[in-house]
């Protein structure tokens, strides 16, 4: 018996999207939900803030998106932020810890890395848009890779309101 | 077709579909009244005199409580079953679809009517006015399609639909009016094949590709606007409408849009010709069509080899829009998009490099380039496996301990931009090489300086390879901020031996002595199933790359500044998208069948009545395009 052209074309047409289908199906399937907004009490420790830290750079912050921490050997997009508390007391004249750190989040491009592009976007403008307590939080977990946390949420920097 | 719709089953359906809008309408309506809402307007029936009074009174209370509710606009609604994104998705997906090949066939049915008018040869008119027939239909559906999408956005998210209309309400007076100047052009366009001076008809067809290209620009401002907004605060007021369009995407959009439109196209032109080929009943016909389906296919491919290109220039304009989006897009949540990015367009290699291969028995005689394509194809398969390999790889937790991580210790390398920047582009260099040994297939060089022709055309092509394989080999060794410059002069190596290689073969093969002819229609009938799938594989392209595009801005209508607070504003799974994806195509497929069955209904012969005196001949009717085209004779 032989097939109408129509079915075959149409067999056809069904096995090729099937087939993509299938392809769509093999890759890992991971849904990828809004970034939750981190509650940051007025009583918390520079402990919880660490913590909190930590969750921002993870999700609603999207810093590990480009940023590894403690990855060994390259290719890196940017740099790795294993040590950076250590780095930061040292890595512009005139700059402590917590405002480099600050300013390499409100005002990147101010000073980039040798070696890696221009690229970092304001933290604290959209479409990440992190709030001033949330970049606290995020400096506090970035002091503790090679440092000693400082900062507390009543910690003042030059994109804060405080004196440079 | 005809046979497989009967009038009888075409009004059924008809019928089916009409319920089906129906009930989608009334359950939508229905859903705009709360359950608390229905209770209270509910009638009911009164248990006493004393009662009554009573529920007469609280009626009065409810209808005065009624009347002082404040409005309120809504910000989401949802659509019924498949929610709001799934519906404005297909139907967006189904609207540029159309468009896209309403767009392209104009674009290459002029280049061939000029071809035609140039040359005197009136096949190429007839293949011109054979694309330009596919059209008309084409174009309603568009409008429906692009109706439905406004309708939609308008009801489902309205507020963020106002928003888009307070940015661009100015252009949408001018989108209008070239939306009618493009009905004008088309319809005269195809109705008045043969009807015009030739000039004046080229003229038209100028017009009709002129107005569709600015429509789409017009389109393509608004959709770039979502992705890279420009011209506006950080609170999303206008401050700047030249800005807003002029956005960082827009133009690498625009020239993008362009190319994939005639290459999608052109596969959708070569699918009709298969089709028809494979019903042709005479060797007239498959003769005609063979050649249709060859033309499109070529269309389709020469314009899909500096698709890649264009891409690069997006995704580029992207990255320096925000690396957050950029990174998104090829490190983030879409990165294994590509590998199913790469399987179609490995596919479309493939199966584009068969068909010429098999076009090769077309010519008489035995063919000495033919032993070449199976080291090019060694090669394609070698570039497709590159650019399909992942970065990371999915594997157990023993396993990823065995590798040291993720990343597959030697497989991996094979994962990163160097090497399937490589792969791409000596893909791109083989499938063009695999275009040039079909060309020359049956002739011979005849100019006195053909041996010098032949070494430098190597030789630039040897060159090109070696750097664009010297660079991709470098580019492991170097910082981040050098190897993503180093995708440049691949880029423009490859582009330089393509057009340096045509070049020298037009002038090379000028006047070829000929071993063969050309017996148009002598191909395997595979072949044509071949063009089907490569218009298949480019449809769902479309529409996998439409999502990324879409899906990038991820929780944001516009991206950093308006926020989708929909229960809709998450990234699905891959795994979902492609689901969507396929529905979307079998949908387009179902009615292009459509198209193309309307569209044959013009060849086929006047209906003649059977009793005896009121028997009308076909002549007598008229209306033949043979007429058509012989007019232009």
């Amino acid at each position: 018996m032989r097939v109408p052209l129509i079915l075959r074309i149409g067999a056809l047409v069904l096995a090729t999207t099937g087939f993509y289908t299938y392809v769509g199906q093999m890759v890992p399937q991971k849904e990828v939900f809004p970034p939750r907004e981190s509650t940051i009490g007025p009583n918390m420790t520079t402990e919880d803030m660490e913590r909190i830290g930590r969750e921002i750079m993870e999700g609603k912050g999207m810093c590990l998106t480009c940023h590894t921490i403690g990855k060994t050997s390259g290719p890196f997009r940017f740099p790795d932020l294993a040590g950076v508390g250590a780095r930061a007391k040292t890595r512009v004249a005139g700059l402590n810890d917590v405002e480099y750190l600050a300013q390499s989040m409100y005002e990147p491009t101010a000073f980039v890395v040798p070696g890696f592009p221009p690229a970092m976007p304001p933290i604290n403008k959209p479409p990440i848009g992190l709030t001033d307590q949330e970049i606290l939080c995020v400096i506090a977990y970035l002091q503790t890779l090679g440092g000693t946390p400082t900062v507390t949420l009543q910690t003042k920097h030059h994109y804060n309101g405080g004196a440079k | 077709m005809a046979k497989l719709f009967p009038n009888k089953l075409l009004g059924l359906l008809g019928c089916v579909a009409v319920l089906i809008t129906f009930q989608g309408l009334a359950t939508r309506a229905s859903t705009r009244i709360s359950p608390e809402q229905a209770t209270a307007q509910a009638p009911a029936t009164p248990a006493s005199p004393q009662a009554a009074t009573g529920e007469k009174a609280a009626d009065t209370q409810s209808k005065a409580s009624d009347q002082s509710k404040p409005y309120e606009e809504a910000e989401y609604r949802t659509f019924p079953k498949v929610g709001s994104r799934v519906a404005i998705w297909a139907v967006a997906q189904l609207h540029l679809l159309f468009a896209a090949f309403v767009l392209a066939v104009p674009i290459f049915a002029f280049i061939i009517e000029v071809i035609g008018y140039k040359t005197g040869d009136l096949r190429y008119d007839r293949l011109a006015y054979e694309f330009t027939k596919l059209l008309s239909v084409s174009f309603s559906l568009t409008a429906t399609f692009g109706a439905a999408l406004t309708f939609m956005l308008i009801v489902l998210y309205p507020k963020f639909t106002n928003y888009l209309m307070s940015v661009f309400s100015p252009t949408f007076l001018p989108y209008v009016l070239l939306f009618f100047a493009e009905a004008f052009f088309l319809y005269t366009y195809y109705y008045g094949w043969g009807k015009f001076h030739p000039l004046l008809h080229l003229g038209l067809g100028l017009g009709l590709n002129l107005v569709g290209t600015a429509i789409m620009f017009i389109a393509n401002a608004w959709l770039t606007f979502m992705m890279s907004p420009h011209g506006v605060s950080d609170a999303g007021a206008v401050l700047s409408l030249r800005d807003a369009i002029f956005n960082p995407t827009w133009m690498p959009i625009n020239v993008h849009r362009v190319i994939a439109n005639v290459a999608f196209g052109g596969s959708i032109a070569g699918a009709y010709a298969a089709f028809k080929f494979l019903q042709a009943e005479t060797d007239e016909e498959r003769a005609h069509y063979d050649w249709m389906g060859y033309i499109g296919n070529f269309v389709a491919i020469s314009a899909f080899l500096p698709l890649p290109f264009a891409g690069y220039w997006l995704a580029k304009e992207i990255y320096a829009f925000s690396q957050t989006l950029g990174l998104t897009m090829m490190g983030g949540a879409f990165s294994w998009l590509f590998i199913i990015q790469a399987v179609l367009i490995g596919n479309l290699f493939l199966a584009a490099n068969y068909y010429l291969w098999l076009g090769m028995g077309r010519v008489e005689g035995q063919q000495p380039l033919q032993k070449f394509i199976k080291y090019l194809l060694v090669g394609i398969t070698l570039c497709f496996m590159v650019w399909a390999t992942p970065r990371s790889i999915i594997a157990t937790v023993s396993e990823v301990r065995a590798m040291g991580g993720s990343a597959h210790p030697i497989l991996g390398y094979l994962g990163v931009m160097s090497a399937k920047n490589t792969a791409v582009n000596i893909l791109i260099l083989t499938t063009f090489m695999s275009f040039l040994l079909y060309r020359r297939t049956g002739k011979v060089a005849t100019v006195p300086w053909a041996k010098t022709g032949h070494a430098a055309q190597l030789t630039i092509f040897a060159a090109a390879a070696f750097i664009v394989i010297f660079l991709g080999v470098y580019g492991y060794f170097v910082e981040a901020t050098v190897r993503i410059k180093l995708s440049v002069p691949q880029v423009l190596s490859v582009l330089f031996a393509m057009i340096s290689i045509t070049a020298i073969d037009v002038f090379l093969f000028r006047g070829a002595r000929r071993t063969g002819e050309v017996r148009w229609g002598h191909i395997p009938p595979i072949s044509q199933y071949v063009l089907i799938f490569i218009a298949v594989t480019f449809t769902w392209l479309m529409g996998l790359m439409g999502y990324v595009r879409s899906g990038l801005r991820q929780h944001w209508h516009v991206y950093g500044v308006i926020r989708d607070r929909s229960v809709d504003a998450f990234t699905p799974t891959l795994g979902f998208a492609t689901k969507v994806v396929s529905v979307t195509v079998l949908l387009f497929f179902l009615l292009i069948g459509v198209v193309f069955w309307i569209s044959s209904l013009h060849d086929r012969p006047d209906f003649q009545r059977r009793s005896g005196k009121d028997e009308l001949s076909p002549e007598s009717k008229g209306g033949h395009p043979q007429g058509h085209r012989q007019a232009i004779s």
